[in-house]
């Protein structure tokens, strides 16, 4: 599978959520890794080496837009590819301000089937 | 006038003292008019007549207001007027001043009785004035030590109603009492009726008003809490909400056995139940949003036709692959419109899912157009149950939902919220929405009308756009 080569960050604090996305991307062959917080997150943002990162943005410790921040300014060790936003909050101008920062995609968690989320991220895969 | 009062002043003894009196009455009124305060109006009626008008060089020394006190069941003593005199008999009363309620059936005190009969009454012998509730030897006590030798007791009416009496307290005797000043303590009593009165509703409105402030206040800061506990609540909501979504797609899709058909039935309707609360509750985050003008509007130049065409793939893809719908866009060539293009798209797809949901299988929906120059009116023509005159009053109210389409709600997902925000929305962007049916039976066509985009609009559309009054908080839910 090509799908094999793909290493993907899944950044939750919610563990049936988090363990969810984690078994549909494993299903569908990607290699997933997860961090539960914001400092886990923050920590494997900087060590680097994946190809996605689906990045929550309400969580504890360190919140998705000071970690996009910051993603945006520091150099990991290893190469990260895009970072999508996937969460349940969406005011206009948050999802604007994390277009700006740099977020690759926007996804509400709410709003959409699994399989529309497995669509948008083999879209970002297609894309680079 | 002139003429006259100086002509009778060099003729007439009497008529001197007379306009003497009229004009203390007139200073009275004007000193009694510059307050509407009932507590400066009272102050003023005990104090005014000794100093301003001078009274003490005519041997009064206290003026005393009492006022029906109906919860008290009596005559309650108001106020008090500022003399040595009066000082003196309050620092021995047995009773503080403003404690002293004269009951309504201690028939026998004068000002009780002044107030049954509405005649003056004369006296120089406290106890009259003050038993009960002070006994007699304490009202004689602070007689003498007052110094007061007549009392003359007044009726105080408004509204030709005894609402109290006045007390005027003198140094002399009744008959060195002029009839000059009996006139002017008539004028007198009558004008503080009045001023007591409108100061009484004065005072009583101003709390009702400050009352009314305050409750407003509180409303606004409960709204604003309900605002921040819908807008919270619903984030909590939506993270359990998404799990039960998401493992019941996965139990459904990405099982490792075999699902019976009743299983699949089963999980099917947990996947439609899951999303009418998501609907519900982004709805319900929508009408907080627009209810607390926390909503963003960015109007801008609209093609209705590629949107429509945008809708019907969304719909048609999404939707009918569970009911065969025909679609019908009536295309023509078309000025685009003033709008939000997001907050369009969101009325246009509730109307359009509505007809869908209502529609039999088979039929179809007309999406059709018409401008007069001015706007141009979309509608949306379904073959569904229609709708009677009396319900469509009802169309665009919150939870408007109608008892004839209450059944199809559990399979689609209504939450009669939609119309709601569909009319608000529109009555947003300056337009306007309705609905029109032949009847039951007969199909429903939806309309809305929006401003022609002109090239004025578009030019200062950032006169247009509504921003979120107040603080935006960072991390709010979406409501989609």
């Amino acid at each position: 599978m090509e799908n094999n080569q793909k290493k993907i960050l899944i950044v939750e604090d919610d563990q049936f959520l988090r363990e969810f996305y984690q078994e549909l991307l494993m299903q569908e062959g990607y290699l997933v890794d997860v961090a539960s917080d914001g400092a886990e997150g923050e920590a494997k943002l900087n060590q680097g080496g994946y190809d996605l990162v689906l990045l929550d943005l309400m969580l504890p410790k360190k919140d998705g837009v000071t970690l996009l921040k910051e993603a945006k300014f520091k150099t990991p060790s290893k190469p990260i590819g895009a970072i999508v936003i996937l969460t349940n909050l969406g005011q206009e101008s948050l999802i604007k301000q994390c277009f700006d920062l740099g977020a690759a995609g926007y996804l509400i968690k709410s709003a959409l089937n699994p399989d529309q989320v497995l669509a948008e991220i083999k879209s970002y895969f297609k894309n680079k | 006038m002139f003429n006259f009062f100086k002509k009778s002043q060099s003729q007439q003894s009497g008529v001197p003292k007379k306009r003497e009196s009229l004009e203390s009455l007139w200073r009275l009124t004007k000193i009694l008019m510059e307050n509407l305060e009932f507590e400066d109006v009272v102050y003023k009626t005990v104090n005014s007549l000794l100093n301003e008008l001078g009274y003490l060089k005519s041997g009064y020394r206290i003026v005393v207001l009492s006022l029906v006190d109906e919860e008290a069941g009596g005559l309650r003593r108001i106020a008090l007027s500022e003399t040595e005199e009066a000082r003196r008999a309050t620092s021995v009363s047995t009773i503080p001043f403003e404690r002293i309620v004269i009951p309504f059936s201690a028939t026998q005190n004068l000002g009780i009785k002044v107030l049954m009969s509405g005649k003056p009454e004369v006296t120089t012998h406290w106890p009259d004035l003050l038993s009960p509730p002070l006994t007699a030897e304490a009202a004689l006590t602070n007689q003498r030590s007052a110094g007061i030798t007549t009392s003359m007791v007044y009726p105080v009416f408004a509204r030709g109603k005894a609402i109290g009496t006045l007390i005027f307290s003198m140094v002399k005797k009744y008959q060195d009492v002029t009839e000059e000043e009996k006139d002017l303590l008539w004028g007198f009593t009558e004008l503080i009726g009045l001023a007591v009165e409108n100061s009484m509703l004065f005072t009583k409105l101003k709390n009702t008003s400050q009352q009314l402030t305050q409750a407003n206040n509180k409303l606004q800061q409960l709204d604003q809490l309900k605002d921040d506990f819908v807008s919270v609540a619903s984030h909590e909501l939506r993270t359990p909400m998404t799990a039960i979504k998401s493992y019941a797609w996965m139990a459904l899709n990405r099982a490792d056995v075999d699902l019976s058909e009743k299983l699949k039935k089963y999980l099917v309707r947990v996947l439609m139940s899951t999303d009418r609360l998501i609907n519900l509750v982004n709805d319900m985050l929508n009408i907080s949003r627009i209810e607390s003008g926390r909503i963003e509007l960015l109007p801008e130049a609209v093609d209705l036709i590629s949107l429509s065409k945008d809708i019907i793939d969304e719909v048609y893809y999404s939707k009918s692959i569970e009911k065969p719908i025909k679609f019908h866009l009536l295309e023509q060539s078309l000025p685009k419109v003033f709008a939000d293009p997001n907050k369009l798209r969101q009325v246009f797809l509730n109307i359009v899912g509505n007809a869908l949901k209502f529609s039999p299988p088979g039929g179809s929906i007309i999406i059709g157009f018409f401008t007069d120059g001015q706007s141009v009116e979309t509608y949306i023509k379904d073959e569904g149950p229609g709708i009677s005159k009396d319900d469509i009053s009802r169309l665009f109210k919150k939870f408007g939902r109608l008892d004839n389409s209450y059944t199809a709600t559990a399979s689609s997902g209504g939450t009669g919220l939609g119309l709601f925000i569909s009319k608000s929305l529109i009555d947003l962007m300056h337009g306007k929405i309705w609905a029109e049916s032949e009847g039951v039976g007969k199909g429903a066509t939806f309309k809305f009308s929006l401003p022609i985009a002109t090239n004025e609009l578009v030019e200062h559309a950032d006169q247009y756009q509504i921003k979120p009054a107040g603080d935006i908080r960072e991390l709010e839910p979406a409501a989609l």
